[in-house]
């Protein structure tokens, strides 16, 4: 899929809304950023390649003004669960579906040449070309993709009103997707409690992987900074800083779109995603449920049944 | 804060396994703790006073009484708080009887915890906040759901009282089981001429006003106003012009329509009216075997009704009742016979259930009151009863006693004689269950003066063998094995749950049983009242029960809701939900899992958007505060942080 069609499709809709959201190039030619574009001059400065990889979606519910976003797959199902939780106006969203291969992990690259500086950066099939001071290192991109790429499903949006590109078909097998959890799970209780404090021992509690989670929604309310109700106190110790990425996993239970933006934006590289992804594998044995897949569903946790197909409660 | 602790040794109940004096010295030491002591029946007047004149010359301000559950006396204290001048909410109970004294011996280990249950409610009652009822006005109109012998007699207890009463009742005629029973035990008195009169009232009260073949669509709101959605189904016949004459019943050509009133033991019409006394007496088509239905054609009923009342195209309406108080008295089901597979299930036509031959020996029923077999309506002279079919049998989920099975055993064993004198009855039993006035001697007559034959065991087998049905059974009095050449055997099939029961339990927010039937109040003290203040029970939704019982309650019922409705308004219970619109995301979460409909979408005047809960609907269950990411929906008396505050009172114990 070629940038040009993109802005061809930027173009088109520009006069439609007040603003699209897409990408442009950073402060160096590693980092792609958000971009707002409002005028045609803009839209010339748009791109695309594997370095896009911000869910732009998370914008939306924020926004007031009808707005164009551009979205990959695993960007489309945020849009899909702001849909079934009623956070967006969908006539007030144009969406601009791309079909995408698998985006590259920066931390990965960053690794891959030592941590130093870029200089340049290439694309040549499925490869990426990253130009330091001290040469030239090819790196195929499936080697160094986010953990997501590995088993995406849905590489071309699931909701879109312009596609840039044809469709394409998941080659991944659908069983792949829970291999990582169900791996985990061998390990026994105290393996995998001590496997957690010691990740979660690492936070500085920043909270950039809250703020970066498309479906964290109390934003200022965020029941770890408040006092009533007061759930933690702003002590670092590890029983606190538990109990916050507890209580995160549990608000996601259900509703983690599995676009791991939270681990992306961890300076301390703690897999965050891991306990939301165990939790939707739950979901979906439970309630047979997926988030961000069908805009008709309902959320399981924001229904009231009194008796669950799975959950015999009250079986006579 | 000077905070008054009272731990009540409840007699020998509570003192008897935990050291109560200990609970109130460990009490002492805790800070905002200004007085601590044990008393021998706090409830009692003297204890409240005692709590009453402890405010005053300690000048406490909060209370905690460590005793029973909450559900006994919580209503008690705080009234005695509110009379010494504190808010009610001021008051915490720990539960150290049934949740410690009564499920443990050891008294060191039940001490210690009776000592955190006292700290938790120290620790919650220093952050509860005073709350304050508001009040309400009723609306003094009665629902009352199920017309049965129960729901009858709710109705007009309620309507004689002076009350309006909405009764609806899902099939085509009031009346339950007991419009088709034969003689009603123990007095043998015919159960149609004593119930009749009942109908006609029913039918008759100017106060009354009946929805026959009408289910309960909807029920929102709360005691005092509720708002009920009924749904009338469609009869394909204009009640408002039909008169019961029956000819199109007479005329239909469709003979082979299941017959639910007299349960399937002969067909009727595809239009019917379903028993000549039925109140109220329309006809009404059913369309799963009317040929107008199936085939598109037909249509004598339409020709030949002399007031033109049919309407094929008839659709369901909905109809919307306004009433303050609902009595619940669905009634009960009766097992599925095809359970019973040893037993033969419902293949042999001459094993029946106890309610097809109460048809039998109706003189309005199918056969004019002749006892015939159903295969080759000849009369039977050997006929075997067989108690507890499917009752008192785990397996099959049913370990309860259906209660009044016993009885018609023994009264249609007289009845048996009564039609055949030269018949021989048989009655296999487990144990004979006859406790009310008069009942045991009945189940003696039957034995004594007409000579039916008692066997204690089960029947372990029942099957053909020519024109006869061989019942197996082991007598365990002689202990042998016994086999009875039977012409026909009567199954006293179990007495379960109402069709539908859980899901009307679901729209009424009361509780039900493992069974499915309804929850009381309390099984002594509250025999008739829910969970659900407004709604009350009668009858045998509440658990299998005789004519007597179902009666009694229906009138129990209905003075309750008679005193409810003595009042003018009701007081609102003030732990309910509230929402802080400052933290509120109006993500409104909440409004889809509240299962009241009590929130609502409100814009603030900053155009925020936020949600909202209206006080009257809100049951305080607090799914919404679970729900709510932000904790910024609060349950009042139950807000996160009095939860979290006792919480930390245990951990650091
Ligand atoms: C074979 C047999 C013989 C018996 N003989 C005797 C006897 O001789 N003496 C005696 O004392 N007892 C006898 N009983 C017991 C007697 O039938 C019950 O005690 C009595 O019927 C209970 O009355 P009820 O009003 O509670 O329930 P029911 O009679 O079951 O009436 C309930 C009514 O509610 C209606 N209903 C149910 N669900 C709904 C709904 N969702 N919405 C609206 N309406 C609904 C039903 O259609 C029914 O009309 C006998 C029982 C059996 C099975
Ligand atoms: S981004 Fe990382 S360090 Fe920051 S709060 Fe989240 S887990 Fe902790
Ligand atoms: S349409 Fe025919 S079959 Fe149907 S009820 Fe009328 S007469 Fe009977
Ligand atoms: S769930 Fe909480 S934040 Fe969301 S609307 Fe309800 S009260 Fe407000
Ligand atoms: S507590 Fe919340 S969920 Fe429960 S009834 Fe009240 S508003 Fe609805």
């Amino acid at each position: 899929m070629s940038t040009e069609k993109l802005k061809e499709i930027i173009l088109k809709v520009l006069p439609d809304v007040d603003t699209v959201i897409g990408w442009q190039e950073g402060f160096d030619k590693i980092h792609i950023t958000p971009f707002f574009m409002k005028s045609p001059e803009d839209a010339e400065k748009a791109v695309w390649n594997s370095l896009c990889v911000q869910n732009l979606a998370a914008y939306l519910p924020s926004l007031k003004k009808k707005t164009a976003v551009i979205v990959k797959g695993c960007d489309s199902r945020t849009i899909v669960q702001y849909m079934q939780e009623g956070l967006i106006d969908r006539s007030n969203v144009v969406i601009i579906g791309i079909p995408c291969t698998g985006v590259v992990s920066v931390k990965k690259v960053l690794k891959a040449v030592d941590y130093q500086p870029i200089e340049d950066v290439k694309f040549s099939d499925e490869k990426i070309i990253i130009k330091t001071s001290k040469g030239e290192k090819t790196l195929a991109i499936a080697d160094v993709c986010p953990d997501k790429c590995k088993t995406c499903q849905y590489p071309t949006p699931i909701v879109y009103d312009h596609l840039a590109g044809d469709p394409i078909e998941s080659t991944k097998p659908a069983e792949s997707v829970y291999e990582d959890i169900k791996e985990f799970e061998k390990k026994s209780l105290e393996e995998r409690r001590d496997y957690f404090k010691n990740e979660f021992d690492k936070c500085i509690r920043c909270y950039a992987c809250r703020n970066a989670c498309p479906m964290c929604v109390c934003q200022d309310s965020c029941i770890a900074e408040t006092r009533d109700p007061h759930w933690i106190t702003q002590k670092l110790s590890s029983e606190e800083k538990m109990m916050f990425h507890m209580i995160h996993a549990v608000h996601l239970a259900g509703r983690c779109v599995e676009c791991g933006e939270c681990e992306r934006v961890c300076p301390m590289d703690i897999p965050v995603a891991k306990l939301k992804k165990k939790i939707n594998s739950e979901m979906k044995e439970l309630f047979d449920y997926v988030p961000g897949v069908n805009p008709e569903d309902k959320p399981p946790m924001y229904t009231f049944n009194v008796e669950e197909a799975k959950i015999k409660e009250h079986k006579l | 804060m000077r905070v008054g602790v009272f731990i009540c040794h409840c007699g020998s109940n509570i003192a008897g396994t935990v050291d109560v004096a200990r609970v109130a010295a460990e009490a002492r030491k805790i800070p905002g703790v200004a007085f601590a002591t044990n008393y021998m029946y706090t409830c009692s007047e003297p204890g409240q006073d005692e709590i009453k004149a402890a405010i005053k010359r300690e000048n406490l301000d909060r209370i905690v009484v460590a005793a029973c559950s909450p559900r006994m006396h919580e209503n008690t204290f705080r009234k005695t708080i509110q009379k010494a001048g504190l808010n009610k909410y001021f008051l915490e109970m720990a539960n150290i009887r049934e949740h410690i004294a009564w499920i443990g011996n050891d008294k060191e280990l039940n001490t210690e915890k009776a000592i955190d249950a006292v700290s938790m409610a120290i620790a919650k009652v220093m952050q509860n906040k005073p709350l304050h009822a508001t009040s309400f006005k009723i609306n003094k109109r009665v629902l009352v759901i199920g017309g049965g012998v129960a729901g009858m007699q709710a109705a007009l207890d309620c309507a004689d009282g002076g009350l309006d009463v909405v009764l609806v009742e899902k099939s085509p005629a009031v009346g339950g089981i007991m419009a088709r029973l034969d003689k009603t035990f123990p007095t043998i008195d015919c159960s149609i001429c004593i119930l009749g009169p009942k109908m006609v009232d029913v039918g008759q009260h100017e106060k009354i006003k009946l929805f026959a073949y009408s289910e309960i669509e909807e029920i929102k709101g709360y005691i005092g106003n509720y708002q009920i959605k009924i749904r009338k189904k469609a009869t394909y016949v204009d009640w408002e012009k039909c008169t019961g004459c029956g000819l199109c019943m007479e005329k239909c050509p469709s003979k082979n329509s299941y017959d639910y009133f007299n349960f399937g033991v002969a067909p009727t019409k595809a239009i019917n009216i379903p028993f000549p006394q039925a109140i109220p007496k329309k006809a009404k088509i059913d369309p799963n075997y009317c040929r107008q239905f199936l085939k598109g054609k037909c249509g004598v009923c339409a020709k030949i009704c002399p007031t033109g009342a049919i309407n094929y195209e008839m659709k369901d309406e909905i109809v919307t009742e306004e009433v303050g108080a609902i009595v619940v008295a669905t009634g009960y089901g009766l097992l599925d016979q095809n359970i019973l597979t040893e037993y033969g299930g419902t293949r042999y036509p001459d094993v029946i259930s106890g309610i097809q031959y109460e048809r039998l020996l109706n003189a309005s029923g199918p056969t004019s009151g002749h006892i015939e077999r159903p295969s080759d309506h000849t009369e039977p002279k050997t006929i075997v009863f067989v108690s507890c079919a499917g009752s008192r049998d785990k397996s099959i989920g049913v370990p309860y006693c259906s209660g009044f099975c016993c009885m018609y055993i023994a009264k249609q064993a007289i009845l048996t004689k009564d039609h055949i004198p030269d018949s021989q009855s048989y009655v296999f039993y487990m144990d004979i269950r006859s406790p009310g006035k008069g009942y045991d001697e009945f189940t003696r007559r039957a034995q004594e003066e007409y000579g039916a034959q008692y066997i204690r065991g089960r029947v372990s087998k029942i099957y053909p063998k020519g024109k006869k049905m061989i019942v197996r059974g082991a007598d365990t009095l002689l202990g042998t094995q016994v086999e009875i050449e039977a012409d026909l055997v009567v199954l006293a099939t179990a007495a379960i749950a109402a069709e539908g029961a859980a899901e009307m339990a679901e729209k009424l927010h009361i509780s039900y049983d493992t069974f499915g039937f309804y929850v009381e109040s309390h099984p002594k003290l509250r025999p008739v009242e829910t969970n659900t203040s407004g709604v009350f029970l009668a009858g045998a939704c509440q658990g299998p029960k005789d004519i007597p019982s179902s009666v009694g309650q229906g009138s129990a019922a209905a003075a309750k809701v008679l005193s409810l409705f003595s009042r003018d308004m009701l007081e609102s219970d003030p732990a309910i939900a509230q929402v802080n619109t400052n933290a509120c995301v109006g993500c409104l979460k909440c409004l889809k899992t509240c299962p009241f409909q009590a929130i609502v979408e409100d814009t603030l005047r900053s155009g925020k958007k936020v949600a909202k809960v209206i006080e009257t609907v809100c049951a305080g269950c607090g799914v919404c505060t679970s729900t709510c990411p932000c904790g910024a929906i609060q349950l009042q008396h139950f807000t996160d942080n009095q939860l979290l505050s006792e919480v930390s009172a245990i951990c650091q114990m």
